[in-house]
């Protein structure tokens, strides 16, 4: 579902869709991970991670809405195991950051199909998402330096 | 005392076992495997597999180069080929001699795969090959094990035909036990 052949309506749907559920789970990881933080990390870490919750579910929405105006709509299957684990701080991050990057890649797929094609609204769309993303990774990430 | 604590023994969970496979497979098929190949074999997103793989990767079963291509390490080839191989037997095991339909047998070998020990694998291989032998006492057992099932009613589970068995089963299993 790649190459060098112009996005049919289709896959950018797929590809759309692939993100509302990606950030439908991210945000669900971030509610459990802010609730299992441990010791004095909970006082600290905990607000990040609910911010960062509250963004997810907005990209998750702008996903869906994106989908809407190409005239389709979301559908959302998760399969998903949270671990009952009590997570430190830095834990909770490391694992942030794997799934904020796993989303950050996503979109820098979607906006490699999208780039100089005809639908200019969805390329619009498509780098400011991976812009946003790649602060958030960043901000995580600074986050983890020692 | 029922085993079900061994099910926390086993070398890798349910997930792990079909990331490890999923790899596997992609880098059968395409020669290279990444992330975003892995969640749509295994129609998930690429977040759980990313989280997923982290574990795996702590413990030396997969691999990811510069270039964040997946691979498998030696023991995660191992366990990979290991649940494929047991996978195609019991499924052919269903299907052949219990007359299981294809698409169930998937199914139900897809739970039990990665569980199944190497003895019953081993064994469940050694029936296998005598069925597939082409020897006469092979094809007479297969063609009355199925005249004997065409009789039964395989409607609802159990009836009482198969408790009446499991409870003979299970005297038997407490006599030679007994016995010992």
């Amino acid at each position: 579902m790649s190459g060098s052949d112009p996005i049919s309506r289709e896959e950018a749907l797929q590809r759309l869709n692939e993100l509302y559920a990606e950030e439908i789970e991210a945000g669900l990881r971030y509610l459990h991970l802010s609730v299992s933080l441990k010791g004095l990390d909970r006082l600290m870490i905990r607000k990040v991670l609910l911010e960062n919750m509250e963004e997810t579910f907005e990209h998750a929405q702008q996903v869906g809405e994106k989908m809407m105006q190409l005239g389709a709509s979301p559908s959302l299957s998760l399969q998903l195991e949270l671990p009952a684990e009590r997570a430190d701080g830095r834990s909770a991050l490391r694992t942030a950051v794997l799934f904020e990057r796993a989303a950050l890649d996503a979109y820098r797929e979607l906006l490699e199909r999208v780039d100089g094609g005809d639908d200019v609204v969805l390329e619009e769309f498509a780098r400011a998402q991976v812009a946003l993303e790649s602060q958030h990774v960043a901000e995580i990430e600074l986050l983890l330096e020692d | 005392m029922h085993d079900w604590r061994e099910f926390d023994q086993n070398p890798v969970s349910h997930s792990a076992a079909h990331h490890l496979v999923a790899i596997a497979e992609l880098l059968d098929a395409y020669g290279y495997a990444r992330v975003s190949d892995v969640a749509r074999e295994l129609g998930i997103t690429r977040g759980s597999v990313s989280v997923t793989l982290k574990g795996l990767k702590g413990r030396g079963l997969v691999t990811e180069d510069e270039r964040r291509f997946l691979g498998l390490s030696e023991d995660g080839e191992r366990i990979a080929r290991g649940v494929m191989a047991k996978k195609q037997v019991l499924k052919a095991l269903f299907v052949d001699l219990l007359g299981v339909p294809d698409e169930q047998a998937d199914l139900d070998t897809c739970k039990i795969e990665h569980l199944v020990s190497d003895e019953t694998a081993s064994r469940a291989s050694r029936a296998l090959l005598f069925l597939r032998s082409g020897a006469r006492e092979a094809e007479a057992f297969t063609e009355a094990l199925r005249e004997f099932g065409r009789a039964g009613d395989p409607a609802g589970f159990p009836s009482e035909e198969v408790e009446e068995l499991a409870r003979e089963i299970a005297r038997e299993g407490e006599e030679a036990e007994e016995e010992r």
